[in-house]
C-alpha cells in the first residue's frame, strides 16, 4: 500500500454513513458554470465530473464536507448544505 | 418547545471548551453536534500548543488523549529535485511541561466530551442545526432536527463555514479568499517504526512543515506530525490560487506526489492509510476575524476565524479552546447583568483582547501577507536547492570558487528583492 494510492480506494478506508437525499446540488441552469467545472480538479474526494456537453455533475458519496465547493462557486450556484445530522463522513482519526 | 439556559452549537475545542467551563456553574447547557459522535466531523493537522490553555483547563491536560510530545521541530524547503531543511531540537523541548502535542480529534473530542458530560451538560449528536431563531433582531434560539429549541444565549461553535453567524446575520457568505484547503492521510505505522525513522524516544514526537514543490508555487505547504501509531500526513493549498490555476494535477494529487517524494517516501513505507480527510482553514487572521457576537449570540473556533499562520508555527485549537473558555464566561457575567443583549455580549470581545488570543492576532496581523509572498512557494525553494547543490558539490576538475558560486544566484537585483521580502519581517 502507498505505492499510488487511487482515491477511491483511500475514500473506501473512510466511514460513511448515507443520508436520505443529497446535501448539495446544483442549481438548475447552472451546470455549465465555469466555477463548477474547475471543482473537477479542486474537490478533494473528486466528486464533480464534467461530461461532453461541458454540464458538471456531482455525486455526494464519498464528501469530505470540507465546504471548498460552497466557498468557490458560491451560492447562486450551489445548494449548499451540511447532509442531515448522523449522516456522511464520521471520522474516526480527525 | 424546549428553553435551556445556553445553546453550544458544535462539539469541538470550542464548543466543549465553552460547555466544560459552563457546566460546573449549574447551568443548563445543551451542545449539538452533528456527527454520530463528538470530533467526528472535526480535523487537525494537527499539534495543539499547550501553555496558553493550560491554566484555563487545569483538570484536563493529565489524563488527556494526546499522542506525543514534539521534541523536534522541522522546516523543509522543498525544490523540484533537492531539498533543504532545517531542524530543531532542544532540551526546553524534552522538559515538563511540554509546549506541543501531536492529537488526533475524533479521539481528543470524544473523551473530552466524556469530561463535558461528566460536569453535567447535556451533549446530543447526530443533530443537524438548520438555522437560528430571531426575534425583533435578537437570536433567541435554533431550529435543530426540526426541532425549536429556546436560550438566553446559543454560541456558535459551528466551524470554519460558519453557517450559523450568517444565519444570525453577522456577517456575509464567506469568500473564498481567506481560506485554504487541508487534505491529510493518517497512515498507521508501529510506535517503534516511527521512533526509529524519526529518531525518537518514547512518546517523543516529531514535526516537520514543508514549503515549496508541495504546492508547485501556490500558497501552502506540506506537514507531517508523528502520533503514537500513526503518522498525519497531509497538505494545504489556499483555495483562490487553485481556482486561478486551474487545470491538472487535482487537489489529491498534490498529495500523492508530495507522498512519493523520497524525503516522505521513507517515512511512510510500510504504513497503510486508515483515513483520508479533508477540511478548510482560515488564513486571513486579523483582518478577517467575524463580528464575535450579535444579541443573544456568540462565536468562537473557526467560527470566528480563530486561526493563525505564523509561518514556522500553525495554531488554532488553543484559539478555539480559549475562545470557548472567554465565550463561557461571557454568558456567566451577562447572567449576573440579567442581559443578553449585544452591549453586555461585548464583553466577551474586551475579554478575548485582555488575552492571548486577539493580542496574537493583533500582533501577528502582517503575517497573512507576509506568508502569501508566491516567491516563498517556489523562488526561494528553488534558489536554496541550487546554492546548496553548488556548494556541496564536488566535480570531476577543478571547482568553483566560492564568491563567484553565491553572485550566480544572489546578485544584486536578488538581493534588493530578498531585502525588500525580509523587510516586511519588521511589521509582524
Amino acid at each position: 500500500m502507498n505505492a499510488t494510492m487511487d482515491l477511491k480506494a483511500k475514500l473506501g478506508v473512510d466511514v460513511f454513513k448515507p443520508g436520505s437525499s443529497a446535501h448539495i446540488n446544483i442549481r438548475q441552469g447552472r451546470e455549465k458554470d465555469p466555477r463548477l467545472q474547475k471543482m473537477v480538479m479542486i474537490c478533494p474526494a473528486g466528486l464533480y465530473s464534467v461530461n461532453e456537453q461541458g454540464e458538471t455533475s456531482l455525486t455526494v458519496d464519498g464528501c469530505l464536507e470540507c465546504g471548498t465547493c460552497r466557498l468557490l462557486c458560491g451560492n447562486d450556484v450551489l445548494a449548499w448544505a451540511y447532509p442531515e445530522g448522523g449522516t456522511g463522513v464520521q471520522f474516526r482519526c480527525g | 418547545m424546549e428553553k435551556f439556559d445556553v445553546i453550544i452549537v458544535g462539539a469541538g475545542l470550542a464548543g466543549l471548551g465553552a460547555a466544560y467551563t459552563l457546566a460546573v456553574q449549574g447551568l443548563e447547557i445543551l451542545v449539538l453536534e452533528r456527527g454520530d459522535y463528538p470530533g467526528a466531523k472535526n480535523v487537525t493537522g494537527g499539534r495543539i500548543y499547550v501553555n496558553p490553555v493550560r491554566d484555563l483547563f487545569p483538570d484536563l491536560w493529565a489524563e488527556a488523549p494526546l499522542e506525543r510530545f514534539i521534541v523536534q521541530e522541522g522546516a523543509v524547503l522543498m525544490a523540484k529535485e533537492r531539498s533543504v531543511a532545517i531542524a530543531y531540537a532542544g532540551e526546553e523541548l524534552r522538559q515538563e511541561p511540554h509546549q506541543s502535542y501531536s492529537l488526533l480529534r475524533a479521539r481528543f473530542d470524544r473523551w473530552f466530551a466524556e469530561q463535558v458530560e461528566a460536569r453535567g451538560a447535556m451533549i446530543l449528536p447526530k443533530i443537524q442545526v438548520e438555522n437560528v431563531i430571531k426575534e425583533q433582531g435578537k437570536i433567541i434560539g435554533v431550529w435543530a432536527g426540526g426541532d425549536e429549541l429556546h436560550a438566553d444565549v446559543v454560541i456558535a461553535c459551528d466551524g470554519v463555514l460558519s453557517l450559523l453567524g450568517e444565519q444570525a446575520g453577522l456577517h456575509p457568505p464567506e469568500s473564498s479568499h481567506n481560506y485554504a484547503l487541508g487534505i491529510k492521510e493518517v497512515i498507521s505505522l508501529e510506535g517503534e517504526k516511527i521512533n526509529d525513522r524519526f529518531q525518537l524516544q518514547g512518546n517523543e514526537g516529531a514535526a516537520r512543515l514543508f514549503i515549496g514543490e508541495v504546492t508547485q508555487g501556490m500558497f501552502g505547504g506540506g506537514f507531517l506530525y508523528t502520533n503514537k501509531e500513526s503518522l498525519s500526513l497531509g497538505i494545504v493549498i489556499g483555495i483562490e490560487d487553485m481556482m486561478a490555476r486551474g487545470g491538472k494535477p487535482a487537489a489529491p494529487d498534490f498529495l500523492e506526489a508530495f507522498k512519493a517524494r523520497p524525503e516522505i517516501a521513507c517515512l511512510i513505507r510500510g504504513g497503510t492509510t486508515v483515513e483520508y480527510a479533508a477540511h478548510l482553514i482560515p488564513e486571513g487572521g486579523f483582518k478577517a476575524l467575524h463580528p464575535l457576537h450579535g444579541a443573544g449570540i456568540l462565536v468562537a473556533g473557526d467560527a470566528a476565524g480563530f486561526a493563525l499562520n505564523m509561518g514556522f508555527t500553525v495554531r488554532g485549537m488553543e484559539y478555539a479552546l480559549a475562545s470557548g473558555y472567554y465565550a463561557a464566561k461571557t454568558v456567566l457575567k451577562a447572567r449576573e447583568a440579567g442581559s443578553f443583549a449585544a452591549a453586555a455580549l461585548s464583553e466577551y470581545g474586551r475579554l478575548l483582547q485582555e488575552s492571548f488570543v486577539l493580542k496574537d492576532f493583533q500582533n501577528f496581523q502582517a503575517t497573512p501577507s507576509f506568508v502569501n509572498n508566491p516567491r516563498f512557494f517556489s523562488h526561494y525553494p528553488e534558489l536554496t536547492g541550487n546554492l546548496l547543490r553548488d556548494i556541496y558539490r564536488v566535480p570531476a576538475g577543478p571547482k568553483e570558487r566560492l564568491y563567484p558560486t553565491l553572485r550566480k544566484y544572489l546578485g544584486l537585483g536578488e538581493m534588493w528583492s530578498m531585502f525588500k521580502n525580509l523587510r516586511e519581517v519588521t511589521k509582524i
